[in-house]
């Protein structure tokens, strides 16, 4: 079995070289792509869980030069895509085109900033095809069809499918509602990435029959958490995790 | 320009380059409904006429202005009038949007109305009109206001309303906004989130004008009538900016000097005032773009003041336009300004002012100064007082 897995992880949290190690985890463990969030202290669609370690990594000194410079080290090390996330906040605070230089000249596949939607973000989309860079946006059970074909012409190579409303963290029941959602995504030519509140092989294997990758965040947070608090291998707990869910 | 002014925002909810709506997919849906619901009632001549009984009967609408003669005389310069949204029921402007926004939560068939607030004026307003139009209210608050408006955190909960204490960040205005935004993401569909300020997402900035602006088109008229002429210069404090939008859009097009007033805290350190027009620059904060005070990092600084109400690291959309276009000056007063005009007005005129409003009265009687006698001010009293009366007579009990 090899599930396609997006493994979510917080740049510089608890640490930088704490954080190298997580990565080299869930990489060696066969996530397909790598999610690494640039903290921003009011993460608006995060639960505690994330909100949480977001604020301790900006306590740690978090900058976006120690953020990028994180990518271009990591990248020198592991083959699996990386897409960087963060909010709009410190994006437009540097100008858009400058992130996006950035995130590309760090070796990142891409960048996926929740509130930049499609038509509001200040031209991301425009300047990320010109760069090659991947922004993948994001839609909800709530996006209307006509709204979903707004987005899917700008041309993404992927689309977020964030699969309940609220916020990240606790567990989400795929039910008729979101799988209906998910089918109508999926008539596209666009390869889906769903997400919110996965944390269990049943629903990575539901959503890969369906031909989505599994978008996982708190979980491993949750996971990185207990290693730390135990004293164990953190690239040998990462790695463990995310095997035992592809 | 004028025409500019009055035609903002656009559809997007820009004004200028400020304002918009920098929000999740799963919330833009929702504010597309708030837009729309809102666009209908406005026009709706049963909204517009349920909303001017309440403003009337309930609200106590129109708010006088007084001439403050003795204050004038102390201070010996410009003419001071007050626009009295003090007297309001609940005693501040908050209650004008509140009840338009209880009202279209009624009308969208929403159950719940949420909030945050950082005095607690805001949720007390909301809580009120909650009751009035019969809907349940959480308000979010950081702990940090808790203890210091207790009087507040009383009404609401006498009201019925449920006060969500919040201890995450810096346990006060931002982070409420922060816990109220995540509780509406969690369940859009029974709640209504009735922001506290012209700030926020689009149609917020715009929604919580609208409903302000009766302050200033009440006040012009009233001031005419008093005086046979305009005024010279409106004053305002700039928390969010809604009592000051509320004055100051019925003028925008007018021959009048325009003045907001921003808290300068203890002092311009980092983390020691609000002043965000004053020394913030261009940011994205709470899902709309506006002056900001935040590091290099785009991170939002820690803010403060004496008056909970003006301690956010944002400001509304259309003030950023405002200042850019120049037609409105940001000036600050600090803390021991606040507190002196405080006493100052209650002494000479028998009126408690809000801190917040302290603002207003503070730089108002610096510029009287400067203006000379044959000018005149109008300034918007927010708000009564006596929710500050505690803190005042422990931190800064009077000299006789
Ligand atoms: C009396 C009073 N005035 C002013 C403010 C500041 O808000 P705004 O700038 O939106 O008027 C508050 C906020 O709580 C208030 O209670």
């Amino acid at each position: 079995m090899n599930y396609s897995i997006m493994s979510h992880m917080i740049a510089s949290y608890p640490d930088e070289r704490t954080a190298m190690q997580v990565a080299k985890g869930l990489s060696r463990g066969g996530a397909s792509y790598l999610e690494i969030q640039f903290p921003f202290s009011d993460p608006t669609a995060d639960g505690p869980v994330i909100q949480e370690a977001c604020t301790k990594a900006i306590e740690n000194g978090f900058t976006l030069d120690r953020g990028f410079t994180f990518i271009t080290e990591l990248m020198k090390i592991i083959d699996t895509p990386v897409y960087i996330m963060t909010y709009a906040a410190p994006v437009v605070y540097i100008g858009v085109a400058e992130y996006l230089r950035r995130a590309k000249a760090s070796g990142a596949a891409g960048c996926i900033i929740p509130d930049l939607p499609v038509g509001s973000d200040e031209g991301m989309y425009q300047i990320s095809s010109e760069l090659g860079l991947d922004c993948v946006p994001v839609i909800a059970p709530n996006t209307s069809i006509a709204r979903l074909q707004e987005i899917l012409n700008v041309g993404p190579k992927h689309i977020y499918a964030a699969l309940r409303a609220g916020i990240t963290g606790t567990k989400t029941e795929l039910t008729e509602d979101s799988l209906s959602f998910l089918a109508e995504v999926l008539k596209y030519e666009v390869k889906v990435l769903g997400g919110f509140g996965i944390r269990t092989r049943e629903q990575v294997s539901a959503l890969d029959e369906r031909g989505v990758a599994s978008v996982i965040g708190s979980y491993f947070v949750e996971r990185l958490e207990s290693l730390i608090e135990t004293d164990a291998d953190i690239e040998q707990g990462m790695s463990d995790a995310i095997s035992s869910l592809v | 320009m004028a025409e500019q002014i009055n035609n903002m925002p656009n559809e997007q909810g820009y004004f200028g380059e400020y304002g918009g709506s920098y929000i999740p997919p799963q919330l833009q849906v929702i504010m597309d409904e708030i837009t729309e619901s809102y666009n209908e009632i406005k026009n709706d001549p049963a909204f517009i006429e349920e909303l001017k009984y309440l403003r009337k009967h309930y609200i106590g609408r129109p708010s006088p202005i007084f001439y403050a003669e003795s204050l004038t005389k102390q201070v010996g310069g410009a003419k001071i009038y007050l626009k009295r949204e003090d007297l309001n029921h609940t005693g501040a402007h908050k209650i004008n949007h509140c009840v338009g926004e209880a009202l279209l939560a009624k009308r969208m068939g929403k159950k719940k109305i949420i909030a945050e607030t950082g005095a607690g004026q805001h949720g007390v307003a909301l809580a009120t009109a909650a009751a009035l139009v019969g809907l349940e209210c959480d308000i979010y608050m950081g702990i940090v206001d808790i203890e210091k408006e207790h009087p507040n955190v009383a009404r609401m909960q006498v009201l019925g309303a449920t006060v969500v204490p919040v201890t995450r960040g810096t346990q006060t205005l931002k982070d409420a906004v922060d816990a109220a935004f995540e509780a509406y993401l969690k369940d859009p569909v029974t709640q209504l989130y009735a922001i506290g300020s012209v700030v926020g997402p689009h149609p917020f900035p715009m929604m919580v004008r609208d409903f302000q602006e009766i302050v200033g088109i009440e006040a012009k008229e009233q001031f005419q009538e008093m005086t046979g002429a305009g005024p010279d210069a409106l004053v305002a404090c700039i928390g969010g900016g809604s009592n000051a939008i509320g004055l100051f859009t019925a003028f925008l097009e007018d021959d009048v000097d325009i003045y907001g007033v921003e808290p300068a805290g203890k002092s311009f350190k980092e983390g020691e005032h609000a002043a965000t027009l004053t020394l913030g620059k261009p940011g994205v904060l709470h899902g709309f773009a506006c002056y900001l005070l935040q590091d290099d990092e785009g991170q939002p600084l820690p803010v403060y003041s004496i008056a909970s109400g003006l301690d956010y690291p944002g400001v509304g959309p259309q003030h950023s336009y405002l200042k850019d276009i120049e037609r409105v000056q940001y000036k600050t007063a600090n803390d021991s300004e606040a507190v002196e005009a405080f006493y100052t007005l209650s002494r000479v005129e028998g009126i408690i002012p809000a801190l917040e409003s302290a603002h207003a009265v503070a730089y108002a009687m610096k510029l009287a100064k400067e203006l000379g006698p044959d000018k005149s001010i109008l300034l918007n009293l927010s708000g009564r007082g006596d929710k500050d009366i505690d803190y005042i007579l422990a931190n800064y009990p009077p000299e006789d």
